[in-house]
C-alpha cells in the first residue's frame, strides 16, 4: 500500500518527519501499522494517548469493562460524563477528538482462549494492558503462535514492570513459567495503585511499540525494566529464552486451544 | 548480606531490604534460609513444595542464579541478593 503524506499530516507530524529516526518514511510506515491494545484501563490510557498521536494508522482497543469513577484517577483518556460508557467507547471518542487519521477498532471484549488468536492475528504490535494474569498469559502465549510482538507492563501500587517480547527472544513465559496462584497477589482494587504510575509504564509500553513499528532502536528484549516510583529508580535483569519452553521453546504449541488457564497457567511439558 | 524484595514480598517482610547473617562462602539457599527464617511469613509465599515457586526468580547481582549454581551458588562478600514476583495490575 502506498500512501503520501498530505499537508496537514507533513503538519502535525513535522516533529517526527524532521528526525532522520522516522522522516517521512517512518511516519508513513506508522499511518500503515496497526496496534492492539489490550485494556483501556490505567495502562491502556496513555498508550492509546500516544499511539494515536504518533499516528498509529489503526488502533485496536479491547476491553470488557465500563468507566466508574474510581478510574478516573489514573486512566487519563476517560471524563466524568464517560462514567458508567463501555471503555471502549469512551476510547474511540478520545481518539477521535485527537487525531482524525487513525482507524480504531473496538472490541468490547475480553481477551480470551476463544477470541485470542483471532483478535490478535494480524496486527503489527499487541501493547498488553491487562489487569490479571490469566490475560497477559493468554496473551503470551496467542501472540508469540501469531507472530506479533507484545510490549508489556505491569503495575502494583508504586512499582512496575516492562519487557518486550519480540519473535526471536525469550516469552513471558521463559522469565516466569507460571503465575502466581490467583488470590496470592492483591489487584489494584485491594491494594491501591498510585495514579501517575500506570502513565509512566504505560509510556515505556508506547514507546517500545512505535519502536518496534519503526524498526528503530533497541527494544526491552530479554530485559525485565523494574520502576519503583517511591525511590524513583530504574533498575534492568537480564533474561533468557528456556529452550525447553512450552510456548517459544522447540517443538511448543501451536494453539492456545485446549490450555488450562486456570490457576497457575502451566503448561506442562509433553 | 542483604537481600532486595519487590512487590507483596516487601509488603509480607514489611520492608524492601532485608539484612541476613549469611557469610560469603555459603549458599544462595543458605542465604534464602536466613531470610525465611527472618521473615516466616515469606515461607508460604516463597516456597513450593519446599522448593522455591516456579513463578519467584532469585537474583545473585543481578542476574539469575540459574545461570550459576542455582540456590547452590556459592556467596561472595558484597553479593546483592534478590527475589522478585511477576505483577498483574493495569
Amino acid at each position: 500500500m502506498s500512501l503520501s503524506l498530505d499537508a496537514t499530516q507533513l503538519d502535525r507530524y513535522s516533529r517526527h518527519i524532521i528526525m532522520d529516526e522516522v522522516g517521512p518514511e517512518g511516519q508513513k510506515r506508522l499511518l500503515e501499522s496497526s496496534a492492539l491494545v489490550l485494556g483501556a484501563g490505567g495502562l491502556g490510557a496513555p498508550v492509546i494517548q500516544y499511539l494515536a498521536a504518533a499516528g498509529v494508522g489503526t488502533l485496536g482497543i479491547v476491553d470488557d469493562d465500563v468507566v466508574e469513577r474510581s478510574n478516573l484517577q489514573r486512566q487519563v483518556i476517560h471524563g466524568d460524563a464517560d462514567v458508567g460508557e463501555p471503555k471502549v467507547e469512551s476510547a474511540a471518542r478520545f481518539v477521535d477528538r485527537l487525531n482524525p487519521d487513525i482507524d480504531v477498532e473496538t472490541h468490547e471484549a475480553r481477551l480470551d482462549v476463544d477470541n485470542a488468536h483471532e483478535l490478535i492475528g494480524g496486527y503489527d504490535v499487541v501493547v498488553d494492558c491487562a489487569d490479571n494474569f490469566r490475560t497477559r498469559y493468554v496473551v503470551n502465549d496467542a501472540a508469540r503462535i501469531e507472530g506479533v510482538p507484545v510490549a508489556h507492563g505491569a503495575i502494583y501500587k508504586f512499582e512496575g514492570q516492562a519487557t518486550t517480547l519480540v519473535l526471536d527472544g525469550p516469552c513471558y513465559r521463559c522469565l516466569f513459567p507460571e503465575a502466581p496462584e490467583p488470590g496470592t497477589v492483591p489487584d489494584c482494587a485491594t491494594t491501591g495503585v498510585l495514579g501517575v504510575l500506570p502513565g509512566t509504564l504505560g509510556c515505556i509500553q508506547a514507546t517500545e511499540a512505535v519502536k518496534l513499528l519503526l524498526d528503530a532502536g533497541d527494544p526491552l528484549a530479554g530485559r525485565l525494566l523494574f520502576y519503583d516510583a517511591m525511590d524513583m529508580t530504574f533498575e534492568t535483569v537480564p533474561y533468557q529464552r528456556n529452550p525447553d519452553c512450552p510456548v517459544c521453546g522447540e517443538g511448543g504449541i501451536e494453539t492456545i486451544e485446549g490450555v488450562d488457564y486456570t490457576g497457575g497457567c502451566r503448561i506442562d511439558a509433553d | 548480606m542483604e537481600w532486595k524484595l519487590f512487590a507483596d514480598l516487601a509488603e509480607i517482610a514489611g520492608d524492601r531490604v532485608v539484612a541476613v547473617d549469611t557469610d560469603p562462602g555459603e549458599t544462595v539457599g543458605d542465604a534464602l534460609g536466613d531470610l525465611l527464617e527472618a521473615h516466616p511469613g515469606l515461607r508460604d509465599r516463597v516456597l513450593d513444595d519446599g522448593e522455591v515457586a516456579d513463578h519467584i526468580n532469585v537474583l545473585r547481582n543481578g542476574s539469575n542464579v540459574h545461570h550459576d549454581d542455582g540456590m547452590e551458588t556459592r556467596l561472595e562478600a558484597g553479593d546483592e541478593l534478590a527475589l522478585f514476583p511477576p505483577v498483574s495490575g493495569g
